[in-house]
């Protein structure tokens, strides 16, 4: 009988890895070496494109203004996420929850929506010059250090959730001996807490790093007003020429690709040389203190920063669905609620394409969610050989574009032997699903790995000597003591891919247009105000839907 | 060890279930659809399909049965025309719709095993590469292509591979009308390098925006590479700012970031018609055109409902029903007997490029813009 076990476990996860993630990216990739590999043409490629890099003035800038952004956002979003991270689990104070809440706002909240906020709050006419009168923000925010701050507040949460699962547990001995030796508090935050904590630090700073490398939303928006070409960029412009250069947009994500390799190349050899396994039966979890007399500052600190990092991205978008006319601005005539009328008549396809949104997306989740599981498991207990292999192909979907993927996965699932085994997926749903999983692996996986770090192997171990299977193992063991991570993945899971603009664009079938697909086409017709209105509905929804669950299932868990 | 069997197989079903969630959810979206189609009303249907192309070019292809619904690549119109095609013939059509960019990306990519029947975009340059490359059925005429305008005959390439279903204004020139009058606003592209206007032009960017490269190929055919570049140049270095889409641009046109541009014209009758401050001039020399043609699929399997369509795009009455329903309605219509919409101006003059010559520079023309977004 086949029984699973670790070393076959880390095969399994390593196959579903590589079809769905590595197959598609190598089949854009290959196309630097063979253009025409999946036309039947087997003539070799200009090579030369591969330096290019290197001489058009385009690639070039784009490739330092990708790293300058990324670099600035890396350093500025993990020490922003890190900080509130242990002040949140340090202190109590009334408005906590809300900036729990407000992080993964902004980690479901597609970029371009978060960018398309920013725009219309700093651009030459928009609310922050109409309305305050503040003219100095439009040239504060279009420059570098500007995107930076920008992408900074939309991509901390990252760090924010490593930092701050990793502080749910602590070793208070150790402070607790540094104390009585007379260390101040600040000595031993910085010489027994602030080291543990390096290796969570490095692990939000590399996830930062990769998802705003492959950031095409908000360059592409901000570009609207200030231009500031950075990879992903390049690569649209690539497949947005013909004929098409699929070359091109290779020769990109493969410089993509080698970037978030020395990212992690990085990652790995800080945390090898600052590792500690310091959780030990001793440890206790955290338990916010009271703040005392800091209570009404850290309070009034934490809504004053919700204000900035969700009232103007988010209340932007809002404030726009509910205008008639973009160019009359704020104003109490050029009010209404027409546009969500307009939604609701069920003459559009909006509520029929958010359906089917929600299917896959809560599909992909679930399924995600077990893939997930066994990838975290392999790295995290397993002995398994290409453990580093199978950590890159979790996360290279965060920094490749999805429109990358998507003709990836054009050119994998649209190859017409498959149809004689019933495996021609392009131009079905489920090709769809498939997508949606590959891009939820590495939020699912991370969440996962996470928060089995904090569980011994030595739990696991002993299950094993007593017979139990790997599958009783984690179903027994593992799964109920982190439950909370698992239900969060989900969620998180679910949340991002409702909004998955580029991967839907490139790969739905015919008659199936799905929400994403909608809220641009409305863009594009500059139907604004319906837009926003499709957008702030669908968001408030799946928003609904994920405090629902979280509520029953959260409370469900807590109860036994 | 029996407890751990029925959890095993507990997993695969929910799994399963997972699965079929998906596929029949999916699968009972479509129906939906093809319910709805169903139900739309069916006007007499024309006798019989497999007829209708009397190839004119005497063509010695046996006439085959289709195996399938028939599938169109198309950028705009993809809310009314199912309905109209069968209104007219009674055949169903699966649209795909996206922006030119994206179709143009799923039809190469798809190449090797295509799934479009026909591609019918408002870009006429890249569908003559498809032609080039072989792609495109050559060779067959409908029979409504005799009630082609002369102008719109002689966008028809030889070969036949494609025919023109309309026109409009990649771009026109437009202005906010709380900053200039008629009289202030610029009335030549020229104008857009005067000093007057330093600093408050904007348009779409070539290397992203589709519509946006019919708009500057007509100035580079005209001038040539060289002076072409030039005269962008002398744009920029005026101030023009590039938004990478017309929607951005109209954005900022509205919000008074830029005073005046050159926007796509049915963005910029949408824009009047949406209550906009904004007002449009034809320059006299003509607004560079983007022609909407439509192709058929060399080894398309439902070759005659493709042709059918084809045929049914050509027809007058058809292109009065786009005019009429459609949301890109702001167009020239390519057949005779057809009014365009009452409110677009009746001296609207277009003019467009060599398709084969702006196919050929296409690549390099949007490699300048691109290179110039870093200047």
């Amino acid at each position: 009988m086949f029984r699973l076990n670790q070393d076959r476990l880390g095969w399994l996860v390593s196959l579903i890895l590589f079809v769905l993630v590595l197959l598609p990216l190598a089949a854009v990739i290959v196309q630097v070496l063979l253009p025409g590999v999946f036309f039947g043409d087997w003539q070799v490629g200009d090579l030369g494109l591969m330096l290019e890099v290197f001489k058009r003035p385009l690639w070039l800038k784009s490739l330092e203004h990708s790293i300058v952004l990324a670099c600035g956002t890396t350093v500025l979003a993990t020490l922003l996420g890190g900080t509130l991270a242990m002040i949140r689990s340090s202190w109590k104070f009334p408005s906590a929850r809300l900036l729990d809440a407000s992080v993964w706002i902004l980690l479901i909240t597609p970029s371009f929506i978060l960018a398309q906020g920013w725009v219309m709050f700093a651009a030459g006419g928009g609310i922050a010059v109409k309305v305050f009168g503040w003219h100095w923000v439009t040239p504060a925010v279009f420059q570098p250090a500007g995107l930076i701050v920008i992408m900074t507040l939309s991509k901390f949460p990252l760090a924010y959730l490593s930092v701050h699962a990793a502080m749910e547990w602590k070793v208070e001995q150790l402070s607790e001996a540094a104390r009585l030796c007379g260390a101040s508090a600040i000595r031993v935050w910085r010489t027994i807490q602030a080291p543990l904590l390096l290796p969570a630090f490095l692990a939000g700073a590399a996830l930062v790093f990769m998802d705003t490398i492959g950031d095409f939303g908000l360059p592409a928006s901000i570009a609207a007003v200030y231009r500031y070409p950075t990879l992903p960029y390049s690569i649209y412009s690539a497949l947005y020429t013909s004929p098409i250069r699929f070359d091109m947009a290779g020769v990109l994500s493969f410089y993509l690709v080698v970037l978030i390799s020395l990212a992690m190349l990085l990652q790995t050899y800080a945390v090898k040389s600052s590792r500690f396994d310091f959780l030990s039966a001793r440890a206790v979890p955290s338990v916010p203190k009271k703040a005392g007399k800091l209570t009404p500052y850290l309070t009034i600190a934490n809504i004053a920063f919700l204000l900035v990092v969700i009232g103007i991205p988010i209340g932007a978008n809002v404030l726009m669905s509910l205008f008639k006319t973009q160019s009359k601005g704020l104003s109490l005539s050029n009010l209404t609620f027409s546009h969500y009328r307009e939604l609701l008549d069920g003459k559009t396809e909006l509520l029929t394409g958010l359906w089917r949104s929600l299917l896959i997306s809560s599909s992909s989740a679930l399924l995600g969610l077990l893939i997930g599981l066994g990838i975290a498991f392999v790295l995290i207990y397993s002995q398994f050989r290409f453990k580093r292999a199978i950590e890159m192909m979790s996360l290279v979907t965060l920094a490749v574009p999805g429109v990358v993927l998507g003709i990836g996965y054009i050119f994998v699932w649209n190859q017409a032997w498959l149809q004689s085994i019933g495996l021609l997926l392009y131009g079905k749903p489920a090709i769809l699903v498939l997508a949606a999983i590959a891009g939820a692996i590495p939020i699912i996986t991370r969440m996962m790995v996470g928060a089995m770090a904090k569980v011994p192997k030595s739990l696991l171990d002993a299950a094993q000597v007593q017979g139990g299977s790997l599958i009783s193992r984690v179903r027994f063991i593992l799964v109920p003591l982190i439950r909370g991570a698992l239900l969060s993945a989900a969620l998180a899971a679910f949340g991002s891919s409702v909004f998955d603009l580029a991967v839907n664009s490139i790969l739905f079938p015919p008659n199936f247009v799905t929400l994403p697909v909608t809220i641009n086409k409305a863009f594009e017709d500059l139907n604004f105000g319906y837009a926003s209105a499709a957008t702030v509905l669908g968001g408030g929804i799946v928003i609904l839907i994920i405090l629902l669950l979280e509520l029953l299932l959260r409370r469900k868990a807590a109860r036994k | 060890m029996q407890k751990l069997q029925m959890k095993k197989s507990g997993i695969a079903i929910l799994m399963l279930a997972v699965l079929m969630i998906v596929m029949t959810a999916c699968g009972g979206a479509n129906d939906n659809n093809g319910n709805a189609n169903a139900s739309s009303p069916v006007a007499e249907p024309t006798p019989s399909v497999s007829a209708s192309p009397s190839e004119e070019a005497a063509s010695t292809e046996p006439v085959t049965e289709d195996e399938g619904t028939l599938t169109v690549y198309l950028n705009d119109f993809d809310d009314i025309i199912p309905a109209l095609f069968e209104a007219a013939t009674g055949l169903k059509v699966n649209v795909v719709a996206g922006n030119g960019a994206e179709i143009m990306s799923r039809v190469q990519a798809e190449k090797g095993n295509p799934h479009w029947d026909v591609v019918w975009l408002d870009s006429m340059p890249s569908i003559y590469g498809l032609g080039q490359e072989g792609q495109l059925l050559e060779g067959w005429a409908p029979e409504n292509a005799a009630n082609l305008t002369d102008a719109y005959k002689a966008y028809v390439p030889s070969n036949s591979t494609y025919f023109p279903t309309g026109a409009h204004a990649a771009g026109v020139i437009v202005y906010n009308t709380n900053e200039y009058t008629k009289e202030q606003a610029p009335k030549t592209w020229k104008d857009f390098a005067s000093d007057t206007f330093k600093d408050d032009i904007g348009m779409a960017d070539p290397a992203v925006a589709a519509p946006a490269f019919p708009f500057v190929a007509k100035f580079f055919s005209d001038l040539q590479m060289e002076e072409g570049q030039k005269f962008f140049d002398s744009l920029f270095s005026n101030g023009m700012k590039v938004y990478p889409k017309n929607p951005n641009v109209a954005a900022a046109l509205t919000a008074g970031e830029i005073k005046a541009a050159a926007l796509q014209e049915s963005n910029a009758y949408s824009l009047v018609k949406a209550g906009e401050p904004i007002g449009i001039i034809w320059p006299e020399e003509g607004a560079p055109a983007s022609v909407r043609v439509a192709a058929i699929q060399k080894d398309s399997k439902n070759m005659n409902a493709a042709k059918a369509f084809i045929n049914f795009l050509l027809d007058p009455a058809t292109q009065q029903q786009l005019i009429d329903q459609g949301e890109e309605s702001y167009f020239e219509p390519s057949v005779g007997g057809v009014n365009a919409k009452p409110d677009r101006d009746p001296n609207a003059k277009l003019v467009a490029a060599d398709a084969a010559w702006a196919s050929e520079h296409e690549a390099e023309i949007k490699q300048w813009f691109a290179d110039k977004a870093v200047k």
